[in-house]
């Protein structure tokens, strides 16, 4: 099953806070292939995908930071109209719930990805699959 | 089997202890009253003459002394004995206002750490533990206390005073510490900074902490205990009496045994200053009766408590103080209601969340805020925004179902509220800074 691995991490709602885990990143050599930040009156939730998740943990771990692992499903879509309506139907239809979704762009320019969290991870790579969705592995991500 | 660092007076009837209690009281009336022309004034103006004190049922007619006359008579004015014989100050952190300076003769020093010998020993302190004692030194009396404490029971001690936690845990396993003094917020810091430098409960020999100077809950004891794999009990004092040890806990752990053969306790309506019976709650009164340079009768210590003569099963005789609600002046009043920190903080550590937080209380339109950062706990950490959300909601009520106001709580990151290293500073009240 194909799944990629996105890092959750809770930033205080302070200026400089999202620059610092920038800057440690930046430091650890990790390159960020998709970003997404939820933010609420307190705090934020950065989610990143990146190229070597591994060191971008073990940063964050050494920095002190509070972070989260979860598998979240990756697509890559024709970057032409009414795609990513199919693939929300394809979703819709088998009853698979989207928590939230944030779009990257991917190795090709006629190409566009999106980070799909959902309810059930199993359901939803297993629909899309026999679909002809195109998934991203991690390993796809670290190559890109 | 109950070890007693002075097993007579620990155990000594009710009857032979008020019988040596009305001879040292009559004995230090009479010492203050010739002494001490502050507090001769006093009971001149309640028209009260050492004669009249003739046993502690006389008690009721002396004046109160309370924090302001110890402002107003700053330094000497409560000292009952000459300089010359006086050989150590001690002084409070002054976070209330100005400093206050307490006096001590070689007997007072002696008194003090004797106190602090029966806590350590009801701890289970012998000359064969290893006393680390990471309180303060210095002006604190915490760190001198249990110093001369640890000394007089032949403990190897460790005067490590406050700071450097990692240097802390590295002496703790090289020397094999067996016993903690510390404040409460301190063990708790200690503990967590061990087991984030990858430390078990099994890398050290510690078996029980003394831990007083600042309000504490049950709760955050259980999780001391929990943390540092050790008997975590209270200890209670304060500079005007001596410090650390005018009542200390026993194996029972269901409150402090005062040392009433050198402090009488009396619980006051705080309001009308009536002497309350045994068993409600009011405001800690304590006379010392053997003090020599800095006797204070009948001093307020803003303490609410309760006592109680319940038997013990440790078989001390002493009278029982319940940990403190919170000083009478750590309460603050919002929208109207009375709130101790000690609340909030059993509601956190009941949720799940770290015993470090901040209150911060405001005056917006008129009405009052209250605004508590929490640090967020690592283990619920969710991806959603609604999961985190919920916990902020949740944790809100929970403090409203026991506070009756409805606070705002803000997650923050774990760690990042600053530790402390000796008493915690958890309020901060801006509204008085509008006045």
């Amino acid at each position: 099953m194909a799944q990629v691995r996105q890092i959750s991490v809770f930033v205080d709602n302070f200026p400089n806070r999202l620059a610092e885990v920038m800057k440690l990143l930046k430091e650890n050599k990790v390159n960020i292939r998709a970003l997404s930040l939820a933010d609420t009156r307190d705090f934020g939730i950065l989610r990143i995908i990146v190229n070597d998740s591994e060191r971008a943990e073990n940063a964050l771990e050494k920095g002190g930071y509070a972070f989260k692992i979860t598998e979240i499903v990756a697509i890559t879509i024709p970057d032409s109209a009414g795609q990513l309506s199919r693939v929300l139907d394809i979703l819709g239809q088998e009853s698979v719930n989207i928590e939230y979704l944030y779009a990257f762009t991917g190795k090709s320019d006629k190409a566009v990805s999106f980070a799909v969290r959902v309810d059930d991870i199993e359901k939803a790579s297993e629909v899309l699959t026999a679909n002809g969705v195109i998934l991203l592995t991690d390993k796809d991500i670290s190559e890109m | 089997m109950e070890r007693y660092w002075n097993q007579e007076i620990e155990t000594m009837s009710r009857e032979d202890m008020k019988k040596l209690q009305d001879e040292r009281l009559v004995k230090q009336v009479r010492h203050v009253y010739e002494n001490v022309e502050y507090y001769r004034n006093l009971m001149d103006e309640k028209g009260v003459k050492p004669e009249d004190i003739k046993s502690t049922d006389d008690l009721y007619k002396l004046p109160f002394l309370s924090k302001a006359d110890l402002r107003d008579t700053y330094p000497y004015g409560l000292l009952a004995k000459p300089l010359s014989e006086c050989v150590r100050i001690q002084s409070t952190s002054g976070t209330t206002g100005k400093r206050v300076v307490a006096f001590y003769t070689q007997y007072d020093i002696d008194l003090w750490e004797d106190c602090c010998a029966r806590a350590i020993t009801a701890a289970g302190g012998t000359k064969d533990d290893v006393c680390h004692v990471c309180y303060g030194y210095g002006l604190f009396t915490g760190g001198p206390g249990f110093n001369g404490g640890s000394h007089k029971v032949g403990c190897l001690t460790l005067p490590m005073s406050s700071g450097n936690t990692e240097r802390q845990i590295t002496f703790m396993r090289d020397l094999g510490a067996t016993i903690l003094c510390c404040t409460p917020s301190y063990a708790a810091y200690i503990g967590e900074t061990l087991h984030d430098m990858g430390y078990t409960t099994d890398d050290i020999k510690l078996k029980a902490g003394l831990f007083g100077a600042e309000p504490w809950t049950e709760e955050m004891r259980h999780s001391i205990e929990e943390s540092l794999g050790i008997k975590a009990y209270d200890v209670y004092g304060l500079t005007e009496t001596s410090g650390p040890g005018v009542a200390f806990e026993c194996s029972e752990q269901t409150g402090m045994h005062i040392n009433e053969d050198h402090f009488i306790p009396e619980i006051i309506n705080p309001e009308t200053g009536e002497v309350l019976p045994e068993g409600e709650v009011g405001e800690l009164v304590f006379t010392s009766i053997t003090k020599e340079a800095f006797p204070l009768l009948r001093y307020r210590t803003r303490d609410l408590c309760v006592l109680s003569r319940k038997k013990c099963s440790c078989g001390r005789t002493l009278i029982k103080m319940s940990k403190p609600k919170g000083r009478s002046d750590d309460m603050l009043i919002i929208r109207g209601v009375n709130v101790f920190p000690s609340q909030i903080e059993t509601v956190l550590i009941e949720q799940g969340y770290s015993p470090n937080y901040l209150i911060e209380v405001d005056r917006v339109n008129n009405t009052d805020t209250l605004d508590i950062s929490v640090e967020m706990n690592i283990q619920q950490l969710s991806d959603k925004v609604k999961d985190m959300q919920a916990q902020e909601r949740n944790l809100a009520e929970a403090i409203k179902a026991v506070l009756g106001i409805n606070p705002k709580v803000h997650l923050v990151t774990p760690k990042s509220i600053t530790r402390s290293e000796g008493k915690a500073v958890r309020v901060i009240d801006r509204r008085k800074l509008h006045d």
